[in-house]
């Protein structure tokens, strides 16, 4: 019997299949299903070509501060942002990624230097070693949670309870594929918990580089970035201003001012915050700006190309918010150019000092329901 | 100076108050739907708050001038004005922040006849609002609260509170328990043995006797002459204590009842609208009671269902 098949895929591709070694090909390609037919040349296998492929391989530690970050602060956060995300791996970088490949909701990036989060981390990938995929964020905060747990036990060296995470491909039961997950394995001295946190598929090299493309106009930042004194007490405003309507106008200013106003048919209710810090293009206050009424001194920058103003949903603007759980030294919004969203950005200091720490970033960008007026 | 008819008057009212958490509090307590509309009433004496159901159940909140720092009254007469009830209390609202006392300015009318709101106490924050009025509907029924017969039937029931974590009144209680049996509550209040029965008979019966002498903590004063019973719809009675402040019950606060003629009941309710720390406030005495400036009246007046009275 022969055991070596040479095999047409539906692309054309010339393959060597060789029975005894079961599913690899020489091409990597893993055999998942295939087709086949008989003809007066042998049996011709057909299989479709996989987006997974054999050599896509993710395997890190994560350091203690990296689970105690991800696991008290940032991953509280982002659940809230949505359930779904995509996490984007890259040689440098984990990236998390909230509602960059669809319109409709409030973006959000939480970017880490892998140094942050990991260890010993390796990838590879045909895709200049970058991995995508979408992962339910509270399975995932679920898993870092009852790893914390479990990692109480002492063993012997450094390595002995440490956290591994790993991207595999399994079958899991009543199913007939093996599907994606990542695995989070944790060895203590008596015992070793493997949970693994179903992923989806592994993103497409269209689908990647459409989220890099996002990703890299995402980065852009305002002009001016305003400071905000006390995010509880805007936190505080925003969920009590909330019932009264649901759309949010949002302005801001060169001379540091951030006005949030709701305005219907029936009330008008806002809050105005004077001489924050500013970042970037900045302007002194005319003096006699002073004494008037907060509406009035909004519509009066604005209209000299000093201001901003954009509407937003409050809804969003009180989603965007609750990134205060992972505890962010300091808050800034801004608004891109040409009005075209509402950013805020989230900053975090090196541990003891007032030192921006540069490994982690997390910021949000609203969409604008209106065109604002510059 | 010249008064030309562009220059402003001054405001009908302008009163500026220290707390608003304990307005906020006052007026939730006569909140029972998501839309009401209520009539404000200004006078030199106070602020009330006036609101109504299907010309059954109506609701009143006294303000007097003695709860604001500052209250300058410039109208001639008494203006009225209309405004949506749950807008008013979620703005009020947006200006209390948790743990600090927030002073704000509440001035009528606005240059479109609007209710003007802003806060006083920041420093380079300032909250403000704009609320929209309208001219009120007349007030269908204004109750002038008669006693039946010659003898006023009055009783006053303090509500006991569990300290702790959970806290419910006596009367609030009863009035919660009271859903199951059905739609028409009984009230019958008889002078031997001197008590005040809740009864429900619908999905099963319900029974609940508040008796003097006997629950002496729950019942501190009773007056009657001569039997009387009269039936209320329940949602009526609901609306007077879903709403109760967390204040009233921690303050061990007692709600006046009454029947009046043709079995108008009336429910008295005090709410403190002191600040968070009113422990320093120097109105406070030492046995920890408010003095009476600092709390605000809200009254209830329920239609009876069928004059029972015999």
């Amino acid at each position: 019997m022969c055991n070596i098949l040479y095999c047409c895929d539906k692309f054309g591709t010339l393959l060597r299949w060789d029975l005894q070694e079961s599913t690899t090909t020489r091409r990597g390609f893993t055999l998942d299903s295939y087709h086949s037919t008989t003809t007066k040349f042998g049996a011709i296998f057909y299989f479709a070509r996989e987006n997974w492929k054999a050599d896509m391989k993710f395997k890190a530690f994560l350091t203690e501060h990296g689970v105690s970050l991800l696991e008290r602060r940032f991953l509280p956060a982002l659940d809230k942002m949505g359930k779904i995300c995509h996490l984007f791996l890259t040689r440098d970088h984990a990236i998390f990624l909230h509602n960059l490949l669809n319109g409709d909701g409030v973006q959000c990036i939480a970017q880490f230097r892998k140094q942050a989060l990991f260890d010993d981390y390796r990838i590879s990938s045909q895709n200049e070693d970058r991995i995508a995929f979408a992962i339910d964020v509270s399975l995932l905060l679920r898993a870092v949670r009852s790893s914390v747990s479990i990692c109480t036990e002492f063993g012997n060296g450094p390595t002995a309870n440490r956290l591994q995470i790993k991207l595999v491909k399994k079958l899991p039961l009543n199913c007939t594929q093996p599907m994606p997950f990542l695995t989070f394995e944790t060895k203590g001295y008596k015992s070793a918990v493997v949970q693994d946190v179903p992923i989806s598929k592994p993103l497409s090299r269209a689908e990647v580089l459409e989220l890099q493309t996002a990703l890299d106009l995402a980065q852009d930042l305002p002009q001016t970035l305003v400071q905000v004194p006390d995010l509880n007490q805007l936190q505080n405003f925003v969920d009590r201003m909330k019932h009264v309507g649901d759309l949010l106008n949002v302005s801001v200013s060169k001379y540091g001012d951030l006005h949030v106003q709701i305005s219907t048919t029936l009330i008008t209710l806002g809050a105005e915050f004077r001489k924050l810090l500013v970042i970037g293009e900045q302007a002194e206050s005319p003096s006699d700006d002073r004494n008037l009424s907060a509406q009035t001194r909004s519509e009066r920058a604005i209209s000299r190309g000093d201001a901003q103003r954009v509407q937003v949903s409050v809804k969003h603007f009180s989603r965007s918010l609750q990134c205060h759980l992972a505890k962010p030294d300091c808050t800034f919004y801004g608004i891109a150019s040409q009005g075209s969203c509402l950013t805020v950005i989230f900053q975090f200091f090196i541990p003891g000092t007032h030192q921006t720490d540069k490994s982690i970033s997390l910021h949000c960008r609203l969409p604008v329901l209106d065109p604002g007026s510059n | 100076m010249s008064s030309s008819a562009v220059e402003a008057e001054a405001p009908d009212l302008v009163c500026q108050l220290d707390s608003v958490q304990g307005m906020v509090d006052a007026l939730s307590a006569v909140r029972w739907k998501r839309h009401q509309d209520a009539v404000v009433e200004l006078s030199e004496h106070g602020v009330v708050l006036i609101v109504e159901d299907t010309g059954c159940l109506q609701a009143k909140v006294y303000l007097q001038r003695e709860l604001f720092v500052r209250y300058e009254y410039n109208a001639e007469g008494r203006p009225r004005f209309g405004v949506s009830l749950g807008l008013f209390v979620d703005c009020l609202n947006s200006f209390s922040a948790p743990g600090r006392s927030s002073s704000i300015q509440i001035q009528y009318p606005g240059p479109d006849m609007q209710l003007l709101l802003k806060s006083v106490d920041s420093h380079d924050a300032c909250i403000y609002a704009e609320i929209r009025t309208r001219i009120p509907d007349t007030i269908s029924w204004d109750y002038n609260f008669e006693p039946a017969g010659g003898t006023p039937l009055t009783f006053t029931v303090k509500v006991l509170y569990s300290l702790g974590v959970i806290i419910s009144a006596a009367l609030k209680e009863a009035i919660d328990d009271l859903e199951w049996p059905g739609s028409s509550i009984q009230i019958i209040v008889q002078p031997d043995p001197p008590c005040v029965t809740f009864k429900g008979e619908g999905h099963g019966d319900l029974q609940i006797d508040f008796t003097y002498y006997v629950n002496t903590d729950l019942v501190i004063a009773f007056h009657c002459d001569h039997r009387v019973s009269y039936r209320y719809k329940y949602k009526f009675l609901r609306a007077i204590t879903s709403n109760l402040p967390s204040s009233v019950i921690k303050d061990n606060r007692g709600s006046k009842l009454s029947i009046g003629r043709g079995g108008m009941l009336k429910v008295q309710h005090l709410v403190s609208v002191a600040r968070a720390a009113a422990a320093s406030h120097p109105h406070v005495d030492s046995a920890g009671h408010q003095q009476p400036s600092r709390i605000a009246y809200i009254e209830f007046f329920v239609k009876s269902e069928v004059d029972e009275n015999n």
